[in-house]
């Protein structure tokens, strides 16, 4: 059993992902490559190997995935824009200290075109509505300084249709809680400073629920558990001040054994294929939970907690106090 | 990736698989790179093919599910009758079912039959007069269709979303009633269904506001069937949650006494029942809040209540301690 972070094995896994275009499971996942590239540098990051990547080749990739009919980012080069993909450049272009790349008008023009009448956003122009996306315009449009352009009542009063009685939200009104919507809504209140629309003490004691006597969390009742979780309920209970709800260290044992000890990487539960998507959530969790020597992690906007100081948009979150050893 | 077990394989094995998979790459990026270049502004039918082709390997292109619909939008239906069309998109639902039955939680694959439904012309006009054949039976077989997804995992919420889109937008709507039979029936296969639990509470929010059922006794059948599943098993949170939502604010006395009542047994006969112990502290608190803020004695229990789920359920130690305080006993 691994009991502590593999992170020079970490380090090298997100660095090889970038070298595995002999892998048709890397061709196949190139929807996802814009995301990849924020997950890996924001895992980078909190274990402190921002450089392990270079810094002009990621940039560059990133601006050639800009779609200039749409005005906005998609996930690789010549695939359409999506507010998912451009969330993630504009996270990347932040922690790289890029932004000035960005048509910001017209990114935001994008975004802003996207809302609902009802208030919940659209993907992109076809139509897809989730309060995933509604996250990713708030989040988007307060990093790039633009939140005021934002029609805030209407987005609120989706959210408040989208709460349920366990206190959780899902990805549309109507939806089951699911502790990643959960995250989205949360986040997404917490940076329009209207946690007050939570029902607190029914949410967290739902969240608390999410870990399973193994340590890990589910995602919803009675489902199994998933490293992702780690974030997506530690981001919400720490954003609401209630981290100790659940057990840290059983957590922590159980993040830290779906790693992969021969080639770095951390997989959705032990014994599984490792993912950048998990090592990232995974890390993040632990950073969350005060793991000794791990960067703080921002759980409003899921980036370094310095970027997001910097930029003067830290919220009131509370993660456990850092341990040294 | 979620489920995928870890196996090891020798250097030889390995090196096999990636000179296997390097025609696959080579056939996948020949086919990316042609549709890719004609995205703009090539509307024909062989773009259109060559998108099939493409989505069948890989139905996470959401690139290409746009350009497919771009060429539909562009290229084909202009061309086309209503009648064409209404072929053209059954044939794409037909696509996406088999598509989904291998991907069933790929967002784009439901995605792209949302659009076809909405787009879906009206019907053939009989003797004159406009009808609404195809839309509706196009809709109709996509509660059919969305039902054999539910059988497969009952605890999909794409499909349990995409069920909730169905009922609310097909043409004729369905009467709420068969909703809540059909979670009478989910549930009974299976009580810890948790997504059939909130679906049956939406669809009760809806009866009892409009008035198609007494809200007083539909409720009180609820908790007779609630109360069977907590009793089959009573570590199971799906019912319990539902039970938290039955009671709501606790507003009601006399049923709060009465399931407090019912939940104490339950305790009795399971001594180490951490939901029974969990929800009676919750019930109790209402009892509290609402109808006796100043019983020592349901103070007392709750302490005590806590006290042992502080024992019982540790990794909950801090929630239940910050609880205690909370009652300032």
């Amino acid at each position: 059993m691994t009991t502590s972070l593999l992170v020079p094995l970490h380090v090298a896994y997100i660095r090889a992902l970038g070298n595995s275009q002999d892998e048709l499971s890397y061709h196949l996942s190139a929807h996802l490559r814009m995301n990849a590239v924020y997950w890996g540098l924001t895992a980078l990051c909190i274990m402190d190997h921002k450089d392990a990547l270079d810094r002009d080749e990621m940039v560059d990739f990133v601006m050639s995935c800009w779609d200039e009919e749409a005005g906005a980012f998609g996930a690789h080069t010549d695939h359409d824009a999506h507010l998912l993909s451009t969330l993630s450049a504009i996270q990347i272009l932040l922690m790289q200290d890029a932004l000035d790349r960005v048509d910001v008008d017209r990114v935001v023009k994008f975004i802003l075109s996207l809302q609902q009448p009802s208030g919940i956003f659209a993907g992109d122009a076809f139509g897809e509505t989730d309060t995933r996306f509604l996250y990713c315009a708030v989040s988007a449009l307060s990093l790039l300084g633009r939140l005021h352009e934002l029609d805030v009542e209407k987005i609120v009063a989706y959210i408040r249709h989208c709460r349920n009685f366990d206190g959780g939200f899902g990805a549309i009104a109507g939806a089951e809680s699911h502790a990643a919507q959960v995250f989205v809504c949360v986040a997404a209140l917490a940076i329009l400073d209207r946690l007050e629309e939570i029902d607190q003490p029914t949410l967290c004691w739902w969240l608390s629920e999410r870990q399973l006597p193994n340590g890990g969390l589910n995602g919803r009742p009675e489902k199994l558990e998933d490293v992702c979780y780690s974030f997506w309920v530690l981001s919400a209970l720490s954003i609401l001040g209630k981290l100790t709800w659940i057990d840290a260290s059983k957590l922590e044992a159980f993040i830290l054994s779906a790693q992969e000890t021969e080639s770095g990487g951390i997989a959705d539960r032990p014994g599984d294929v490792p993912d950048v998507f998990h090592t990232l959530f995974g890390i993040a969790g632990l950073s969350l939970l005060g793991y000794p020597g791990l960067m703080d992690l921002d759980p409003v906007y899921c980036m370094p907690a310095s970027i997001v100081e910097n930029v003067g948009l830290r919220k009131g979150w509370k993660a456990l106090q850092r341990r040294t050893s | 990736m979620h489920n995928v077990k870890r196996t090891r394989q020798s250097p030889e094995a390995l090196a096999e698989t990636k000179l296997r998979e390097k025609s696959k790459i080579d056939e996948y990026l020949t086919l990316t790179d042609d549709v890719l270049s004609r995205k703009k502004p090539d509307w024909s039918k062989d773009a259109f093919q060559l998108t099939q082709s493409l989505l069948q390997i890989n139905p996470e292109f959401y690139t290409v599910w746009n350009y497919r619909r771009n060429i539909l939008l562009n290229g084909i239906f202009p061309q086309s009758t209503p009648e064409e069309i209404n072929n053209l998109l059954s044939n794409e639902l037909s696509m996406t079912t088999a598509a989904l039955k291998a991907h069933p939680k790929v967002y784009w694959i439901w995605n792209h039959r949302s659009w076809c439904l909405e787009n879906v012309p009206d019907g053939p006009e009989r003797n004159g007069t406009p009808s609404i054949e195809w839309r509706q039976a196009n809709w109709d077989k996509e509660l059919f269709v969305v039902e054999r997804m539910l059988d497969a995992d009952a605890r999909n919420f794409h499909a349990w979303n995409y069920r909730r889109y169905v009922l609310a937008n097909m043409p004729t709507r369905r009467n709420e009633t068969s909703e809540l039979t059909y979670t009478s029936r989910k549930i009974g296969a299976n009580f810890s269904n948790f997504s059939a639990w909130h679906q049956r509470s939406k669809s009760l929010v809806v009866l009892w506001e409009s008035g198609q059922l007494d809200p007083v006794q539909s409720k009180d059948e609820e908790f007779e069937l609630v109360s069977n599943a907590l009793y089959t098993d009573p570590d199971d949170q799906s019912a319990w949650i539902y039970h938290r939502w039955l009671i709501g604010s606790g507003e009601n006395k006399e049923q709060l006494e009465r399931e407090i009542q019912v939940i104490t047994e339950l305790l009795q006969e399971q001594p180490d029942s951490k939901w029974s112990m969990e929800s009676l502290v919750h019930y109790k608190r209402l009892l509290l809040q609402h109808h006796s803020p100043d019983s020592k004695a349901l103070k007392r229990e709750c302490v005590e209540l806590l006290s042992r789920l502080m024992d019982l359920d540790p990794i909950r130690y801090f929630r239940y301690r910050d609880l205690t305080r909370d009652l300032d006993y």
